[in-house]
Parts: structure tokens; C-alpha cells; sequence
């Protein structure tokens, strides 16, 4: 039986585990799951347990979110240097902070420092604050990765027991940041040079070494294509008959997608 | 047209009945013109009975002068008069000089195809093939759902006989980006062979 917090305790606290405790507590960075007849002595001000909180919590998650009743928060206990649990508020500014250092860290890499800067403000250890934001980071990759729906997005994120707020800002930390992170996604995947753009130019050779008086008009095109982020030129010539026949065949191409077969399996595959 | 002495020589010893007959002449001017124009050509084009007896050497040096002379003309874009004039300095008779224009006329477009393919330049596109698929996930994305072409342009290197590929892809914009700049040049094109 863990004793009941006190004022004095909430001093330098300690990211534990996020999760539902109990009378079943494993230990320290151990998640419990708990059924709801464990839970009669659970901390957590959460939805399942049946206000059966410690005076102590209520008042202090009231304190801090401004309302004295037995909503819930992500509270994290832990067990400081004393042995004495302590808690930390995990609010919506903290997560706020942590997912805007996941997305900026999706999108230009990770750097050790800026771990170590929330640490100290936040009082916690940069290994706390590491794992916050890769969590993060995890969660926004794969919900993103499979293009979960806003429903089954929520669904997934209430079995960590959060806040309603903290579960709406996790959903739209999800919903703004999905597309440019599917972007960066598709940057991993099996490359090809792709088409960046092209120039041409129309060309008369008058004469060559071998040949004089001559009258023959090519086109010289130069092909701009981008491979995992390097340009690549291609300067190519062609002549009018073959420039004729590349025009037809590509505008066939086009073509194609228009036909009920392609706009059948663009239907019905989805 | 400036010609070497060996050339000179060599067509001074064609224009002389005594060593080349009619039939002679006329054979050994086809071989010419065989040799430089026929891809399997090989030096028994000489071989000819009507040919043999006269002297090996003479044979190769009149061979070569007349090749030389023919290439020269082809490249300069040499008209009837000026192969007649110079025919003429080298001591042709009228029936001669006729034989050799009108065989030159013959054969002028081949050689001067086969002239203006000597050279170099930049590789040139000789076909286009294209693919179109539909892209549904890869390991690091699901539900992609998006069109994509895949465009290879076959390519040929004059000089040395590769046959590189240029592949690429591209999203329904892109081609379309593509086509309208390659229908661009085509306009321009036509719009140019009207002035």
C-alpha cells in the first residue's frame, strides 16, 4: 500500500509510467492493468475509478486544472530519492511542447540538446523528456503511416488513459502535422529518379566535318530529374519524326488513366 | 576540291584505256562505290575476272584514288560540272566521264546519308515506353492510392554503339508538364518549317 502523498513530496518529480495504477503495481517504469476491482485504491483521478481517490490527488489535480472535480489528468507517480511517490502534472503545455520538438525532430532530425533544455525546465530528466517526445514521435508516425481516421485515432489514444483535453490535443497534433509527415514518409520508399522539369531547344546542323550543305533540324533537350534530393541533368537530342512519336505515345498515356479501367480500380480500391 | 597527288596519279592511270578497258573501268568503279557504301563489303570486291589481269598494285591504287575522290565530291556536295572538270584535267573521255556521273548519281543520297551519320553527338532518343500504376503502400506508408507513371526513353550513343536507358517516374502533373513542354517544341517546329 503506497501512503498518501503530501505536499512536501511534490518535489522533484519523476516520470514513472503512464498508465492506470493499482494495488497491482509492478514497480518502477512497469505499466499496470488493472480491472476495475483493483482500482478502488487506484490514485488517478480517471474515468474508471469510482472517485475512490486520495483527498490529496483531488485536491491537487484541482489546483492545477482549476476545477475541483474527479475528472482526470495525466498524473504519473513515481518513487523519488525519499521512496515516497511523487507526481507530475503532465499538462496540455507540456505534451504541446513535446509534440511540437516530435514533428520539428520528424522533420529535420533529432538533437540531443533541445532534451536537455526542456529537462531543466521542466525539472525533470532529459532521459524523461527523451522519452516523452519519442513516444510522441512513435504515435504520430504510426497513426500517420496507416492514415487511421479521426475516430480510431481516439479510440487508440483513450486506452492511455489521458485527459479529454490532452486526448484532443494529441488528435490534432495528428491531424495538422499527417500530411507532412506521410510526405516525409514517402521518402523512404524504394526511389526512382523522378521528373523535376525540361528544357528544349530547336537545333539546324548546317554542317559537319564529313558533310557539308547539310539541312537537318533536331531538338536538344535538357532533363531535369531529382533522385533523394540530388538534381541530375540529362542532355538529350532527338529528331522531329522521333519528337512526334514521344509526344503521341506519352499523350496515350495520359489517355489512359481516363479509361473505365483505370477509373474502376481508382474506385474500388481505396 | 583539293586532291592528293596519289589520287591524281591513280585517275590518270584509270582514264588510260590501255591499262583499264571500258568494262574495266566501269567494273572497278563499282567496287568503289561498293566498298564505301556496302556495310558487308570486303576486299574481294576486286575479285573479279574481268579484273585480273591487270596488276594487283594498280589495281588497289586506282581502287583507292576513285574512293577518295568520291568521298571528297560527296562531302562537298560536288555537282555534275565540277566532277566533269575535274574528270576532264585528269585526261577523261567524254564516255568515261558519263559513266562516272551517272554512277556517282546513283549512288549520291546512300553516301551522303553515310556521310552525315559520321560524327558526334549528344545521345539521341530513339524511343519512348511508358507504365502506368497504381500505387497502394510500402512498408513505411499505407493507403498511398495514387497514380504513377514510369517513363523510360531508349537511347543511343553514336560513337560507342551503347544503348543506355534513361528511366524516371512521374505523377499524372508531371507528365503533363512533360507533354505539354515536348508539344511546345513540336509547334515550334512547325511553325519554323513554314517560314
Amino acid at each position: 500500500d503506497r501512503p498518501e502523498p503530501k505536499a512536501g513530496d511534490l518535489v522533484k518529480p519523476e516520470l514513472l509510467c503512464v498508465g492506470l495504477w493499482s494495488r497491482k503495481w509492478r514497480g518502477r517504469g512497469q505499466r499496470c492493468r488493472a480491472n476495475s476491482s483493483d482500482l478502488g485504491r487506484c490514485c488517478w483521478t480517471c474515468r474508471r475509478s469510482i472517485r475512490s481517490t486520495w483527498p490529496f490527488c483531488r485536491k491537487w489535480t484541482a489546483r492545477v486544472r482549476g476545477r475541483d472535480h474527479g475528472g482526470w489528468c495525466l498524473v504519473v507517480w513515481g518513487r523519488g530519492s525519499r521512496g515516497v511517490p511523487h507526481g507530475l502534472l503532465a499538462s496540455l503545455a507540456v505534451v504541446a511542447e513535446f509534440g511540437r520538438i516530435a514533428v520539428e525532430f520528424l522533420r529535420r532530425g533529432s538533437n540531443p540538446k533541445i532534451y536537455e533544455g526542456a529537462a531543466r525546465k521542466l525539472n525533470v530528466s532529459s532521459d524523461t523528456v527523451q522519452h516523452g517526445v519519442e513516444g510522441l514521435i512513435y504515435l504520430l508516425t504510426e497513426s500517420s503511416k496507416l492514415m487511421i481516421s479521426e475516430l480510431d485515432f481516439q479510440d487508440s489514444v483513450f486506452v492511455l488513459g489521458f485527459s479529454e483535453e490532452l486526448n484532443k490535443l494529441l488528435l490534432q497534433l495528428y491531424l495538422d502535422n499527417r500530411k507532412e509527415i506521410r510526405t516525409i514518409l514517402s521518402e523512404l520508399a524504394p526511389d526512382l529518379p523522378s521528373y523535376h522539369s525540361l528544357e528544349w531547344r530547336l537545333d539546324v546542323q548546317l554542317a559537319s566535318r564529313s558533310l557539308r550543305q547539310q539541312i537537318k533540324p533536331s531538338v536538344t533537350i535538357k532533363l531535369h530529374l531529382n533522385q533523394n534530393g540530388d538534381q541530375d541533368t540529362r542532355v538529350l537530342q532527338t529528331d522531329p519524326a522521333t519528337l512526334l512519336h514521344l509526344v503521341q505515345q506519352l499523350e496515350q498515356a495520359l489517355e489512359e488513366m481516363k479509361t473505365n479501367h483505370c477509373r474502376r480500380v481508382v474506385r474500388n480500391i481505396k | 576540291m583539293e586532291l592528293s597527288e596519289y589520287v591524281q596519279k591513280g585517275f590518270q592511270m584509270l582514264a588510260d584505256p590501255g591499262s583499264f578497258d571500258s568494262n574495266a573501268f566501269t567494273l572497278l568503279l563499282r567496287a568503289a562505290f561498293q566498298s564505301l557504301l556496302d556495310a558487308q563489303a570486303d576486299e574481294a570486291v576486286l575479285d573479279h575476272p574481268d579484273l585480273k589481269h591487270i596488276d594487283p598494285v594498280v589495281l588497289k591504287h586506282c581502287h583507292t584514288a576513285a574512293a577518295t575522290y568520291i568521298l571528297e565530291a560527296g562531302k562537298q556536295r560536288a555537282d555534275k560540272s565540277t566532277l566533269s572538270t575535274y574528270l576532264e584535267d585528269c585526261k577523261f573521255d567524254r564516255e568515261r566521264i558519263e559513266v562516272f556521273c551517272t554512277e556517282y548519281q546513283n549512288n549520291k543520297n546512300s553516301l551522303e546519308i553515310l556521310l552525315g551519320s559520321i560524327g558526334r553527338s549528344l545521345p539521341h532518343i530513339t524511343d519512348v515506353s511508358w507504365r502506368l500504376e497504381y500505387q497502394i503502400k510500402t512498408n513505411q506508408l499505407h493507403k498511398m492510392y495514387r497514380p504513377a507513371y514510369l517513363v523510360t526513353l531508349n537511347v543511343e550513343n553514336t560513337d560507342s554503339r551503347s544503348h543506355p536507358e534513361i528511366s524516371f517516374s512521374c505523377n499524372i502533373e508531371q507528365l503533363q508538364d512533360l507533354v505539354g513542354k515536348l508539344k511546345d517544341a513540336s509547334k515550334s517546329l512547325e511553325r519554323a518549317t513554314q517560314l
